[in-house]
């Protein structure tokens, strides 16, 4: 070879790659030979089928879901399931390993930070001719939730939970206050007015400052006309990232929120540290079907709401999805899983919403009837009374959306630590998600 | 001239003397060649550990720093790329160089602080008193529990706005903020995490304290020196190899900082990337953004600047590290 620049030649570089790739293909594929061992790549002789099902969540979700594969069991008793489950925290980085080294899970759970990340690198099987040749039954489906799992045209994920954006506020505190409480259709404006005159009776802050919240900024940016994306292109200009901040600085300096640290603690996803259960906010900006789960870490009596502005800008969220690895020996059972999952009335039973509103309506309307939670109800009301009047779902966020998510964290902080002007701050975030999504 | 002689003195009867003669006198048969081979079984569990776990994925991580892998694609669209890697990290990514501001500035503070840290309280702890085996256990405990999760979640705890680290202040009336959420103060927190930490050092600067001779502290009294002055003029210069052994030791370390980072930002490097050390840039780029090529060219100029940051540490060595077994 010669100078070490001519790598890049394409007449040196195949054999050069073949070389070094075949040597780390053979090192990832080390652990596969391994675990080939197990002998579950072949189907047996006798029809045996066993399915690797991967997901993150907590013990009452394993509980639930390891219930729901057993019944499945039950009925096709040749096959079985090697259940896997995590919590959030590094889920993703394992999927990814098992990933690379050509060993992910035939069924996985995803969200719609990764669903385009893995579908577009060709790693979820496209379910839409299952779906066309009814194996995989989605006419109980909100239309909705179907576009918002469809990357370039390929259904890459099944959802398990529709979800919207729910302002969840503090009921008690603002009752004792004799404050009037929140209502849909308030303008972001009127919400932020009202949440200065609320803190002034309540003595706490009026409402989380929503600017690094990527939910609130994208609802908002539907409300004037924009998106957050257009395919894979950013769908708002740099101007409008500054009018947002500039809004939620006026709310700031009018003390209609809380300071910038308080703010911090509150931009962490996690249920717990959500304001409006810490008690440092009256309102906090969440997923609706998070609502049950916020009411169980307060005593206050929570209530939920849509986010201000015109309600029919937002969309049914998947909360959740399954997906099948494209890789996979058993492409029509793992099919077949999803759709009992997704439609069986005694599944339905047993997972009520833990992955959020069931997708089919049937069951959904089944399990509403059925529960007893007052705070489940609600959403169930709440989201149901929304989705009558929703418009087009937006597409699947695209490939760099979780750097987009974390880019914008940083600029809000930026601005509402006061170290940058919300126009500094605009100009910063515009530039990194470009990077991010043009990557 | 005598130290040298002595050295040569010394030497000579201690070199064993060559040829098959020595084995005789040792009364020992000669031993076959195969001891070689014997040594190198004995030696393969390490050797095929070092060669699996370490030696094969590193050069692996070579290879992908000139490549885009992605972790998620197949192997057919991993494509050689060049430099590019290595041009985008200084010229292109902005949070390249601020991770590197973070983690030189954790480490520059840190390091001296801890070290000083460990030197003060090896001294108190080098007296003998009723007790003092105690003492230096409660000392090493923070230590002992290490880089860990559990420790770094209650610090942050300790330094939120309701933590413990306020209720202290208000005893004196001050009024304290939410330090690890405050971006001029997160880094801090781990700094004084990372300082408070100082078991390790702590414990090899007390062996090396046992090591000075009474003799000298003796001979400087003798002379009329003072506390101070012996400090600097015996336990300084005697204790300076174990000075420089902890400085190489806790320089890697304090570059190495990940675990308290990751957990005081939830692994964002937040506030406002205060805290963006340089091991958690390179985790977000790669398990987050999946760009494990850029993510591995990274790791390999961090190793090569802390070998470099080592290298000059061992040059400076020269000039003020003092080997007693040496001429002097």
């Amino acid at each position: 070879m010669t100078a070490p620049m001519s790598f890049a030649d394409s007449h040196h570089r195949p054999t050069r790659r073949r070389l070094l790739s075949g040597l780390v293909a053979g090192m990832l594929a080390l652990p596969l030979a391994l675990g080939a061992c197990g002998g579950d790549d072949e189907p047996a002789a006798d029809g045996k089928v066993e399915l690797s099902f991967f997901w993150w969540g907590g013990e009452a979700r394993a509980e639930l879901t390891e219930k729901a594969l057993d019944l499945y069991t039950a009925k096709h008793p040749n096959v079985t399931f090697k259940k896997t489950w995590q919590a959030n925290q590094g889920y993703f980085d394992k999927l990814a390993t098992l990933t690379a080294g050509d060993d992910a899970p035939d069924i996985f759970q995803i969200d719609d930070n990764y669903l385009a990340e893995y579908a577009t690198r060709n790693v979820t099987l496209d379910l839409a001719s299952y779906q066309q040749s009814g194996k995989l039954d989605t006419t109980k489906f909100p239309k909705g939730l179907i576009e918002y799992g469809t990357v370039d045209g390929k259904l890459a994920g099944l959802s398990f939970g529709e979800n919207t954006q729910g302002l969840v506020y503090n009921k008690t505190k603002l009752e004792a206050a004799k404050v009037p409480l929140p209502t849909t259709g308030q303008s972001w404006e009127e919400h932020i007015a009202w949440a200065k005159d609320a803190a002034v009776k309540t003595k706490v802050a009026g409402t989380q400052d929503p600017s690094a919240d990527y939910k609130a900024f994208w609802v908002w940016l539907r409300q004037q006309g924009k998106e957050l994306y257009n395919g894979n292109q950013l769908g708002f200009t740099k101007e409008d990232v500054q009018k947002w901040f500039e809004l939620w600085k006026g709310a700031r300096d009018g003390k209609a929120t809380p300071t910038a640290d308080v703010i911090h603690e509150g931009n962490q996803t996690d249920v717990t540290k959500q304001l409006v259960v810490t008690g440092k906010a009256l309102t906090s900006w969440v997923w609706a079907n998070q609502m049950p789960e916020l009411q169980k870490n307060t005593k206050d009596q929570l209530g939920v709401i849509a986010y201000p502005g015109d309600a029919t800008k937002q969309w049914p969220r998947s909360s959740m999805y399954f997906s099948v690895y494209r890789g996979t020996e058993h492409k029509d059972t793992a099919v077949d899983v999803l759709n009992f999952l997704a439609n069986d009335p005694e599944v339905g039973k047993i997972l009520g919403t833990d992955r959020g509103l069931p997708s089919n309506l049937d069951i959904r309307s089944q399990v509403a009837a059925s529960t007893e939670n007052p705070s489940m109800k609600q959403t169930i009301e709440v989201v149901g009374e929304l989705a009558k009047n929703f418009g087009p779902a937006p597409t699947v966020p695209p490939k760099g959306h979780s750097t987009v998510r974390s880019e914008l964290i940083k600029a809000a902080e930026e601005a509402q630590y006061g170290r940058a002007t919300p126009a500094a701050a605009a100009e910063q975030f515009f530039a990194a998600s470009q990077a991010a999504i043009s990557r | 001239m005598s130290p040298v002689a002595t050295t040569t003195a010394r030497q000579t009867p201690a070199r064993p003397p060559a040829g098959p003669a020595a084995h005789q006198r040792r009364g020992r048969p000669a031993r076959p060649k195969t001891d070689g081979i014997a040594g190198y079984v004995f030696l393969s569990p390490w050797l095929l550990g070092l060669l699996a776990i370490t030696a094969v994925p590193m050069l692996m991580s070579l290879y992908l720093s000139f490549t885009n892998y992605d972790v998620l694609s197949d192997w057919e669209s991993t494509e050689w790329v060049g430099l590019d890697n290595y041009r985008t990290m200084f010229t292109e990514d902005p949070s390249f160089w601020h991770a590197v501001r973070v983690t030189v500035t954790f480490a520059l503070v840190a390091t001296p602080l801890k070290l000083a840290a460990a030197l003060g309280v090896a001294l108190l702890l080098n007296r003998s008193f009723r007790g003092a085996g105690i003492f230096r256990g409660l000392f090493y405990l923070p230590s002992l529990l290490g880089g860990s999760v559990a420790l770094a979640i209650v610090w942050v705890n300790m330094f939120n706005r309701d933590g413990a680290f306020n209720s202290f202040l208000a005893w004196f009336g001050i009024e304290g903020k939410a330090w690890v959420n405050d971006p001029d103060f997160a880094l801090g927190t781990l700094i004084l995490l990372a300082v408070w930490q100082f078991g390790a050092p702590m414990v090899i600067f007390l062996a090396g304290l046992k090591q000075v001779p009474n003799e000298l502290y003796e001979a400087a009294s003798v002379d009329g020196a003072g506390a101070v002055r012996k400090f600097f003029a015996v336990t300084l210069p005697i204790l300076s190899p174990v000075i420089f052994f902890n400085l190489v030791l806790e320089t890697i370390n304090g570059f190495q900082g990940f675990t308290s980072a990751f957990v005081l930002s939830n692994g964002t490097g937040g506030p406002v990337d205060s805290t963006l050390m340089y091991t958690l840039h390179l985790y977000i780029k790669g398990w987050n953004e999946y760009q494990m090529g850029y993510a591995s060219a990274m790791a390999w100029v961090f190793l090569l600047s802390i070998g470099l940051v080592t290298a000059v540490i061992f040059r400076t060595g020269k000039f003020w590290v003092h080997y007693s077994d040496g001429e002097d």
